[in-house]
Formats: C-alpha cells, structure tokens, sequence
C-alpha cells in the first residue's frame, strides 16, 4: 500500500472523531460524536468497519479496556490514533485546502 | 441500585443475529456498545423506541459488516463460494444414487419394489429430499468452516446464488411446461430448502466457534 494514501470522507470524520475524544474514543462516544457534529445518523457496524479498515492501514490502534456491568460485563475497546494516522489527516487536509483554494464555495455552490 | 431501563434487555433475535455476522474479534465491542446505548435510549426515550432504535441499528450493523467481509476479501469468498458450488452440483447427485442402490439391492435380494410401487415412490422421493437437504447442511458447514471469520457471508452468498439458480430453473421449467403439482412442490423443498440448509450449516459452524471462543482457557 502507498504510504501516500488520502483518506476517504467518513475515514477522515471517524479520525477527527478520534483526535476530539482522545482517551474516551470508543464506538459509542465515536457514534454519538459524528452524530451531534454532523447531523448524520450513523451505525455502529459503519464505526467498526471504518475503523477495522483504518486500523489495517495503521492509522489507528486499538485496546480492551475492562469489562463493565452496564455493557452485559463485554469490555469496551477504545481507539487512538497513530503517528501514521495523523499525517494521513494533515496529507488529506493539505489536498482539501488546496483544491478550494480561491473557490467561493458559499457565495457560488450553496 | 439499577435503574429499571438497565434491567430492559434488548431484543435477543436482534442481538443473536448481531453476534453471528460480527467477527469474532468485534463482537464483545459491537454488542457492549449497542447495549450500554440501548440502556440510555430506554431510559431517555421508552423501552419501545429503544427496542426500533436497536433493531435499527442491528440491520445497518449487519449490512455494513457483511459488506465489508466481502470487501476485505472478495477473491477468498468467491472461491470459497465457488467450491461449495461444485461442491452442491455434484453432492446433491450422492444421495439419489446412493438410495437407488440400496433400493435396487433390496428389490434383487429382499423385497420385490412392485409389490407396492406408490410407497416404493414415496419413499425414493423422500429419502432423495431428506438426503439432498443433509448434504446441503454438510457442504454449509464445510463452508463456513473454509470461510473462517466471515462464515455467514461465505453461506448467505452461497445460499443465495443456489436459490438464484433454482430461480432460474423453476422459471424455464413453468415457461416450457405446466409441471404436476406432485413433482413440483418437492422440487420447490428441495431447490430452495437446501438454500436454508447451507445458511444452517454457517450459523452452526458460527454458533460453535463463538462458544469455544466464550470457554474459558486453562479450567
């Protein structure tokens, strides 16, 4: 795999999840984060795909932390983001800023 | 002291269907995370809106993890599911001939099949049914076991380009001929029943390996 990869959109909202939760990002805060910022009602199977597939990459890591009585005594597993990971956003940002560069978005799309 | 909305439990066909098309390595988290939200949903909105907002979510779960088992390895499942394709065309030819034979044995050494051909027929047909249905059930397990971790999305594409086919054979053999209804309706069991078999065969292969992953080591 290129190490100059983009991410795709819900790649880089579900990183941005992440990086907003630090050491509270699970699946449950990940969902409710996007939901309350974005709008967009969003499962927990497409959190956990995402994230299978960003770990994969090595953008993100993963940990079990301890199981707990309201979850049915199932651990939670909590993500960070890696160094790798966080030059993928700041790669993806960089390609963003650019292509919109000099567009007036507002005044001429909405 | 719990709350009473902790004491709710979620659906359970929802939560088993969760658990048998999440892998196995995601399930504790997914099925954790869907419960500790189903717990707020109830006590912030009622136990019936929170028992939809589940099931809601289960079915994008499951649509989103099956589809992503597909993606992660598209080559894998498709010759998993090409094998137990083979498998089935020829395999459901096994238990005709096998029945045919024990059957012709008998007539030459045991019973003359004339004496009472309506049960010799009856029989022949549903040993023949009974037999293609195991072997459907067989060659699911032998799927799901080959599929390791995406067992049901190995079964359920399996299961479903088995009853396209029969689809398709059905529909040639009405548009050519009217066929009579004593034949049809064991063909319908047959052509579409070993499609529930081999879904059967993944979901005990599943069920199994998520019991032997819940023993606990070193007892």
């Amino acid at each position: 795999m290129s190490g100059r990869d983009y991410l795709g959109e819900f790649e880089h909202i579900v990183i941005l999840a992440l990086l907003r939760l630090d050491d509270r990002a699970y699946g449950v805060t990940v969902r409710q984060e996007i939901e309350a910022r974005t709008g967009r009602e969003v499962s927990i199977g497409a959190i956990y795909a995402t994230l299978g597939r960003l770990e994969v990459k090595g953008y993100v890591k993963s940990q079990f932390g301890e199981p707990t009585p309201e979850r049915g005594g199932r651990s939670k597993r909590f993500f960070h983001v890696t160094t790798k990971g966080l030059s993928a956003v700041n790669r993806t940002h960089r390609a963003i800023q650019s292509m919109t560069k000099g567009l007036d978005l507002i005044g001429s799309y909405s | 002291m719990m709350s009473q909305a902790s004491l709710v439990q979620p659906p359970r066909v929802a939560e088993w269907l969760v658990d048998l098309f999440t892998p196995g390595e995601q399930a504790e988290s997914i099925l954790g995370d869907l419960l500790e939200e189903f717990s707020d949903v109830a006590t912030k909105s009622g136990v019936a809106y929170a028992r939809r907002w589940y099931w809601r979510q289960s079915v994008k779960t499951i649509a989103h993890l099956t589809g992503t088992g597909f993606r992660v390895a598209p080559w894998s499942i498709i010759g998993t599911v090409l094998g137990g394709y083979l498998l089935l065309a020829f395999g459901t030819s096994w238990p005709e001939q096998a029945i045919v034979g024990v059957l012709h044995f008998r007539r030459h050494h045991v019973t003359p099949y004339y004496a009472n051909l309506d049960a010799y027929v009856f029989w022949l047909n549903t040993s023949i049914l009974i037999g293609r249905l195991l072997i459907s059930l067989f060659i699911g397990c032998i799927v799901a076991a080959v599929a390791k971790g995406k067992e049901m999305v190995a079964v359920m594409t399996l299961g479903l380009v088995w009853a396209a086919m029969a689809g398709i054979g059905i529909l040639l053999l009405v548009t050519s001929h009217w066929p009579e209804q004593a034949f049809f309706l064991p063909f319908l069991v047959d052509q579409f029943g070993s499609s529930g078999m081999i879904v059967t065969g993944g979901v005990i292969v599943r069920e199994s390996r998520s019991a032997m992953s819940r023993r606990p080591s070193g007892a």
